[in-house]
């Protein structure tokens, strides 16, 4: 995949993301609306690909109206990628030669493959994890589960210490996929179904679809570095 | 305006573009909002109600809808998000509204949540905080801001 390519493809897809999220605010209060209203119309000429690189600019400089609005990021993790990956696509159009448009794709590409292997060594040094207990702890009295029914999950703690070492396992692994291209593609396809589950089990459904669109900058990364 | 204001978004943006990664390193204690409707600040009859509790089920269909549509859901991680930095201290009045505004709205757009009472014209509210010692879940109530008048929260 080209850099172009790539890089367009990130951007159509992080922007569709962001539509499905602008889209859930235009229900809130009238501040929202009027921010995200905007972000919906920016979102559409970046997808239409009109008056590129601008739309995109226009949607940097807002998020950081939104970062006052909310004094933060509105849903955590999900929206720092978001916020990465378009600061990285806009430094990707503006800047002047090409080996810089490559070093700030390649950082997003580099970062998303952190994403898994940082969780899973964060994860792998504390015993809690280890022995499945964490796991137990998110679904006994965490925030995230989203019905009473799934709590009932912290009583197995067998399949917990299993879905526990599953999910490190594969963390820690991660950056390995990157020698090789189908394995990458492979990991990509786990890693997707991944954020599904946590998208169903606890309500993490902009996860999924932030992550799904900086897989373009991994791909590219893997074959330009390999 | 000052530098500070002009330079806080910034400061908000940087860890996005520097990321941790350490998600559910730890499984902090996890936060409940609680709301009551009192007759005066002062009042220690306000019944404490669960803000937003879960169902007990939800079906596969919502699930995989809540893919494409999922605001409230969304909006209580906001929440929850808010409560935690009530905790921590971190811009206290921010959250502190965020929380009055959402409760508030959801009490007006849901009168059957709570029947208007025009003898309980005060909201309040509290953050429990759910952890676990040995093998027993303990909750802790750690906030309990002064109460507002429900007609002066703006929720538009």
């Amino acid at each position: 995949m080209s850099l172009e390519a790539a890089v367009r493809l990130t951007e159509i897809l992080l922007a569709l993301a962001l539509v499905q999220q602008s889209l859930e605010h235009l229900r809130g209060f009238r501040d929202e609306r009027i921010l995200f209203g905007v972000r919906v119309v920016l979102c559409g000429l970046v997808i239409a690909g009109v008056a590129a690189p601008w739309p995109l600019v226009g949607l940097a400089g807002l998020s950081l109206l939104i970062l006052h609005r909310f004094q933060g990021p509105y849903n955590g993790g999900s929206d720092r990628m978001g916020l990465l990956a378009l600061w990285c696509l806009v430094l990707t159009r503006l800047l002047p030669t090409p080996a810089l448009k490559e070093l700030s794709f390649g950082y997003l590409g580099a970062q998303l493959m952190l994403s898994y292997f940082i969780s899973g060594g964060v994860k792998i040094v504390n015993p809690d994890w280890r022995s499945g207990r964490a796991l137990a702890d998110v679904f006994q009295f965490s925030a995230y589960p989203v019905s009473q029914n799934l709590r009932r999950f912290a009583e197995r703690p067998q399949l917990l210490r299993v879905m526990s070492w599953a999910v490190m396992g594969f963390e820690l692994a991660f950056p390995l996929t990157l020698l090789w291209k189908p394995a990458l593609v492979a990991g990509l396809a786990v890693a997707a179904t991944f954020h599904l589950a946590n998208a169903c089990l606890f309500g993490l459904n902009r996860f999924f679809w932030t992550w799904l669109a900086t897989y373009p900058a991994i791909l590219w990364l893997q074959g330009r570095l390999l | 305006m000052t530098t500070g204001t002009l330079l806080a978004p910034l400061r908000l943006l940087l860890p996005a573009l520097i990321p941790s990664w350490n998600f559910f390193d730890v499984i902090a204690p996890a936060p409940r909002v609680e709301y009551a409707l009192l007759a005066s600040p002062g009042d220690t009859t306000g019944v404490w109600r669960a803000f937003r509790p879960r169902p007990e089920h939800v079906s596969l269909a919502t699930l995989l809808k809540r893919l494409f549509w999922n605001p409230r859901w969304n909006q209580t991680l906001f929440v929850m998000s808010c409560a935690e930095r009530l905790a921590e201290d971190r811009n206290p009045a921010h959250s502190e509204a965020e929380l009055f505004k959402r409760i508030a709205a959801d009490l007006v757009a849901d009168g059957a949540l709570e029947p208007q009472d025009p003898t309980r014209p005060w909201l309040c509210f509290r953050l429990v905080f759910v952890s676990r010692e040995g093998e027993a879940l303990t909750e802790e109530v750690m906030v309990q801001p002064a109460p507002r008048l429900l007609k002066d929260i703006a929720i538009r």
